[in-house]
């Protein structure tokens, strides 16, 4: 299976209205169901535990809360804003801008300068969320 | 190309595609210019058991996408704990064919 450029948007669609139903599911449920393999096996949190937490804090805009959770939470809720609308942009003017820059910003993150620098910081983000016990 | 080098080639590199893809390999390599064979040699083949490998244990960061070439889903695996762990189980049964996917277009870009 390789990405394609229809294969990229349907993609881009499923994972959107999945994050939004997750998003959802989470809010409407009190108890904090974890779906996170790592978590499950090891009892260790994966980098990008409380992602879930910090957009719902985004979305009712505690700022400060939604960084303590992790800062991760707030690249997803630019791309969970901002992809549908391009989605529907794309679609209504029919160009591939979004898959342009898609390949535009893999080429940039293969960079070393760009890369190890980002490692850098996930590592960080991840040595944090152990020490917080998410 | 010689016949001896094409096959030579398929014979160490077939782990590395399809098995419907291998046909359509010694085909182009075969009505190939001799001076690519260098070049043909220096592609950067990802084996598919490393992959399968990486994906079981490091799967839900990512890192198994990282590995083949695919940035960006890696980035997207990363960010969502694995797609939420469903991703990253299904990936673990499709993470060779891809694997095997990726190197072919590696290898096109020579061929054409």
């Amino acid at each position: 299976m390789s990405l394609t450029r229809n294969r990229f948007y349907s993609f881009l669609i499923m994972s959107c209205v999945a994050g939004y139903a997750w998003l959802w599911y989470a809010s409407t449920t009190a108890s904090s169901t974890t779906v996170c393999l790592s978590k499950k096996i090891t009892r260790i949190p994966c980098p990008s535990c409380g992602t879930t937490r910090s957009v719902a804090a985004l979305f009712h805009g505690q700022f400060t809360a939604a960084l303590y959770w992790n800062p991760l939470g707030l690249v997803v809720f630019l791309i969970l804003l901002i992809s549908p609308c391009w989605l529907l942009w794309d679609t209504l003017k029919r160009r591939q801008s979004l898959w342009n820059s898609y390949l535009q910003a893999e080429k940039i993150l293969r960079k070393k300068s760009v890369a190890i620098p980002l490692i850098i910081l996930v590592l960080a983000n991840w040595i944090w969320n152990i020490c917080k016990h998410l | 190309m010689d016949a001896q080098k094409v096959d030579m080639f398929i014979m160490s590199n077939g782990k590395y595609f399809e098995s419907h893809q291998i046909a359509q390999i010694r085909e182009r390599l075969m009505s190939m210019d001799e001076n690519k064979w260098v070049m043909i040699q220096s592609v950067p083949l990802k084996d598919p058991q490393t992959a399968l490998i990486i994906s079981i244990f490091l799967g839900s960061y990512g890192i198994d996408r990282f590995y083949i070439g695919d940035t960006g889903l890696g980035v997207g695996k990363l960010l969502t704990c694995g797609g939420l762990g469903i991703w990253a189980i299904v990936d673990w049964f499709n993470i060779q064919s891809a694997t095997r996917q990726k190197n072919f277009e590696k290898l096109q870009q020579f061929l054409y």
